[in-house]
């Protein structure tokens, strides 16, 4: 039990295809967004609902862990905004297990917790606590400065520290 | 002014929390009303003045659980395209809400009714959007 076998990459793209290595996925994420607005509280207290975003949309692979990165969210499609917490490979704990990482994904988390949104009225974060993993051809771009408002511009933080680096591993105990 | 409009975003992400479970009726407000109802039946058959404290307490508690339930039909369940089907949903919601005040400070069971009326149009309303089959599990239990 402590192999699961090679994972199939999903989505995995061919050069040419459009993917997002290829000069027309390049062609297509340099059609922005650019800039972009914040709306909901998940990732307070870094990022602010009304907050006003440049975007690197030319990023074509998952950042560095801490990054913050827009994407679209897996079955609404809509554009989310949220940390990247682990990159391809890393192993997650979840669900009182550890998930592996496959080649083109990355774990999305919010930066706030659940008593701060509670005590803001929000309800549970959504993120790939809730829909999983995401995989490369949902990310838009790598957020990295605030424009607006004027008294908290600046380049966005690296996380403080990424929830999780490396995982242990497959469990030798299997 | 201007500068700040051809500056700003022309596109919005989410940092999303919450996870709605897309569950609505109105029977649960119905039920607090009717709770109303009833304790003013009671309220005013009694002649114990401790069971009549407790009973406006109680009341008190259910007309704002009638509220609660109410406001989270007209928050999120009812989507501006349903306006077309009930133009007068924003009214309802007005009169059902204000109903309640008035049910939470009252005695008289003719309020009572009245609350329970208007509850019963917000169903109408819910089941001309189609609430019923969109948002119960299997329908309302038969």
């Amino acid at each position: 039990m402590s192999e699961t076998g090679p994972r199939r990459v999903r989505g995995a793209w061919r050069p040419g295809s459009g993917g997002p290595l290829g000069l027309r996925g390049l062609r297509r994420r340099m059609a922005g967004p650019w800039r972009v607005s914040v709306a909901e509280a998940s990732m307070t207290p870094s990022i602010h609902a009304g907050d006003w975003l440049l975007v690197d949309p030319t990023v074509g692979r998952w950042p560095r862990r801490g990054t913050v990165v827009v994407f679209r969210e897996p079955g609404s499609e809509v554009l989310a905004i949220k940390r990247v917490a682990g990159r391809p490979g890393d192993w997650i704990p979840f669900a009182g297990a550890w998930l592996r990482l496959a080649d083109d994904e990355a774990w999305l988390v919010s930066d706030a917790d659940d008593a701060e949104l509670a005590g803001a009225g929000s309800g549970k974060p959504v993120d790939s606590r809730s829909y999983g993993p995401v995989a490369v051809e949902a990310l838009v771009g790598r957020a990295w400065f605030r424009y607006w408002p004027l008294r908290r511009t600046g380049r966005i933080p690296k996380a403080p520290a990424a929830p999780f680096r490396r995982g242990p591993g497959p469990s030798p105990a299997g | 002014m201007s500068i700040l409009r051809a500056i700003a975003p022309r596109t919005t992400v989410h940092a999303h929390c919450d996870l709605p479970c897309g569950v609505y009726d109105p029977e649960q407000a119905r039920i607090e009303a009717e709770s109303c109802y009833r304790i003013i039946e009671k309220y005013n058959a009694s002649e114990d003045a401790t069971f009549r404290a407790r009973a406006l307490v109680i009341k008190e508690r259910q007309a704002d659980l009638v509220k609660h339930h109410l406001d989270v039909l007209w928050h999120d369940y009812f989507k501006p395209e349903h306006l077309e089907a009930v133009p007068n949903l924003h009214q309802l919601f007005w009169d059902a809400n204000k109903q309640t005040s008035k049910v939470k400070a009252s005695t008289n069971l003719d309020d009572a009714k009245k609350l329970l009326e208007l509850i019963d149009q917000v169903d109408a309303a819910w089941k001309a959007t189609g609430g019923l089959g969109k948002t119960r599990v299997a329908g309302r239990p038969g």
